[in-house]
């Protein structure tokens, strides 16, 4: 029943995520074929890019963009499905028992004869599985679209690109639901990830090896054909400590 | 601890802060009784409970239910499994209808009670498929009784359960609780400041003032210890306190002193040396004594 109750507390949060991300997908596939017919111009830019790090930014965009696969890790898993899917990731992780302080119902989720990991962890499993969904769906719209503009995108691509997405929102969801723990209502712990995720992005551009976006997106298995398994290990070790962190605030908290 | 308690607290602590929301309670509920917690506004009813259920911990001191220490572990979820609660905001799942809030709470209680489900259904007037939201704080307030009274509980623990409701809202809430009360089993813990409802339930009374407890006994008990001594002099009121054992409050007005004491034996045999006109007892109603016991804690 507390599966039941978390997913009924989430649901339009995750139904509004996977729509938007999916919708989003397709809709790149379909950009695809108005790009291509763009590219004569793009070219042109490209003769005129100097050698400047913004002009070898401007010159492997558009490298990349000459190929339905560039043109799709570039446009819809780097760019939209990595922001939004963070996006989304985190505001699944919102919420909980500490904000039902606020909504009065706190003292009555207490009173069930449950424990209060008990109480986290459908929160989180209910929260996790979201994620995995907003990560795996939308990717794999674009092999099942690709052949309505005369392309093709390789499912496995998609699926190993969706675990990539996955590992690294699952990380943003377990921030905010450690945040959740200390703040009683969901703004807080939504701007606090947010801000934590554009300093991230930020310190990319610093130290690229670091780059929590790079391993998100998937961008060594584009270039390479290999998973960033550090990077995801990583995710993975630093999202179950923040939910144990999580775990332990919530245990030791007064209602 | 006793098994013939069904709470108890012995030098209860809990502090906020800088604030100590408990200083020191001593608080024993007996099984199988109905004892009203009275005490004003933030006196520590409400932390008492949270205390007791688990949802805050004790600063210092015991507390237990049914012998065993609250916990937010697996031993205090057992616990709660045989109690009842409502608490004083009573809010529930908004996004949950009354048939689905119903429907959510009963897997977690094997003793449900299911003819109660429905009596408390048609009794209250609920209906299954409204939405929580938009019921009054009356409805609610029913609803969330309900969802404590069909546990199959041994214990109902109630945080001020009329609060917020108008007198005919509130008495049928009470009398749905003493019609309950009188065909269960069970102790029933209920807090409140409204000292009517309380001489209209309890058995039991219990009254906190600043964190401590101030009276405790049985309704019975209590009206037989405490009474008022009146003492009229020829002149004016001697002016000494009396020292016999008991005394709760002095008043003098003229030639008169009126005496609250929990021995009356041993004041009116000290006030005879006072050499009075004449000395008169009476007993006590459960106001005064309230209004008493927390005036002289100042």
């Amino acid at each position: 029943m507390l599966w039941q109750k978390a997913w009924l507390e989430t649901r339009w949060r995750f139904v509004i995520g996977l729509v938007i991300l999916t919708v989003m997908a397709g809709t790149n596939v379909y950009e695809y074929v108005v790009t291509q017919r763009m590219m004569p111009l793009a070219e042109s830019a490209l003769a005129g890019a100097d050698s400047s790090p913004l002009g070898a930014a401007i010159r492997e965009a558009i490298t990349l963009q000459r190929e339905f696969r560039g043109f799709i890790w570039y446009n819809a898993i780097r760019d939209n499905l990595t922001q939004m899917g963070v996006l989304f990731a985190v505001l699944l992780g919102c919420g909980g028992l500490l904000a039902e302080t606020k909504k009065g119902s706190a003292l009555f989720t207490l009173s069930l004869p449950v424990t209060r990991k008990q109480l986290l962890g459908a929160r989180v499993g209910t929260g996790l599985a979201q994620c995995f969904a907003i990560a795996m769906l939308p990717p794999l719209v674009i092999p099942l679209l690709a052949p309505a503009v005369g392309q093709s995108f390789s499912v496995i691509d998609s699926l190993a690109h969706g675990l990539c997405l996955f590992f690294v929102g699952a990380l943003f969801f377990s921030l905010a639901s450690f945040l959740s723990t200390l703040f009683g209502d969901i703004w807080r712990p939504l701007l606090i990830a947010v801000f934590i995720a554009c300093v991230a992005a930020l310190a990319q551009f610093v130290a690229p090896e670091l780059g929590v976006f790079k391993v998100m997106s998937g961008e060594s298995y584009f270039r390479t054909g290999s998973l960033p398994w550090m990077g995801l290990v990583t995710s993975a070790v630093l999202a179950s400590a923040l939910l144990y962190s999580a775990a332990e605030t919530l245990e030791r908290r007064d209602f | 601890m006793s098994n013939d308690l069904a709470i108890e607290t012995v030098d209860l602590w809990k502090r906020y802060d800088d604030v100590d929301a408990l200083r020191g309670l001593d608080l024993q509920v007996p099984a199988g009784s109905i004892c009203g917690f009275l005490g004003r506004n933030g006196a520590g009813k409400t932390t008492t409970i949270k205390v007791l259920l688990g949802m805050a911990r004790a600063t210092k001191g015991e507390a237990r239910i049914f012998g065993v220490a609250p916990a937010a572990d697996a031993r205090g979820a057992a616990v709660r499994q045989r109690i009842g609660f409502v608490s004083d905001e009573k809010d529930l799942y908004d996004y949950m209808t009354v048939g689905e809030i119903i429907a959510f709470t009963r897997p977690f209680f094997p003793k449900w009670r299911r003819d109660l489900e429905e009596k408390y259904v048609a009794k209250f007037e609920l209906s299954l498929h409204r939405d929580i939201k938009a019921l009054s704080r009356g409805t609610r307030t029913k609803l969330a009784l309900l969802l404590a009274l069909c546990r199959g509980a041994e214990l109902l623990i109630l945080d001020e359960p009329t609060a917020g409701l108008d007198p005919a809202m509130a008495e049928d809430v009470l009398q749905a609780l003493v019609g309950h009360v009188a065909s269960e089993e069970m102790t029933v813990f209920f807090s409140s400041h409204q000292i009517s409802e309380i001489d209209q339930i309890a058995d039991h009374v219990a009254i906190i003032d600043r964190g401590r407890m101030v009276i405790s006994g049985s309704l019975d008990e209590l009206r037989d210890r405490y009474q008022r001594v009146q003492l009229v002099f020829a002149g004016d009121a001697p002016k000494a306190d009396p020292k016999a054992p008991g005394v709760v409050r002095v008043q003098r007005q003229g030639r008169v002193l009126t005496i609250l004491t929990r021995d009356r034996e041993a004041l009116v045999a000290e006030s005879r040396a006072w050499s009075p006109v004449s000395i008169d007892s009476s007993p006590v109603s459960l106001k005064e004594l309230f209004l008493e016991s927390v005036k002289t804690e100042d």
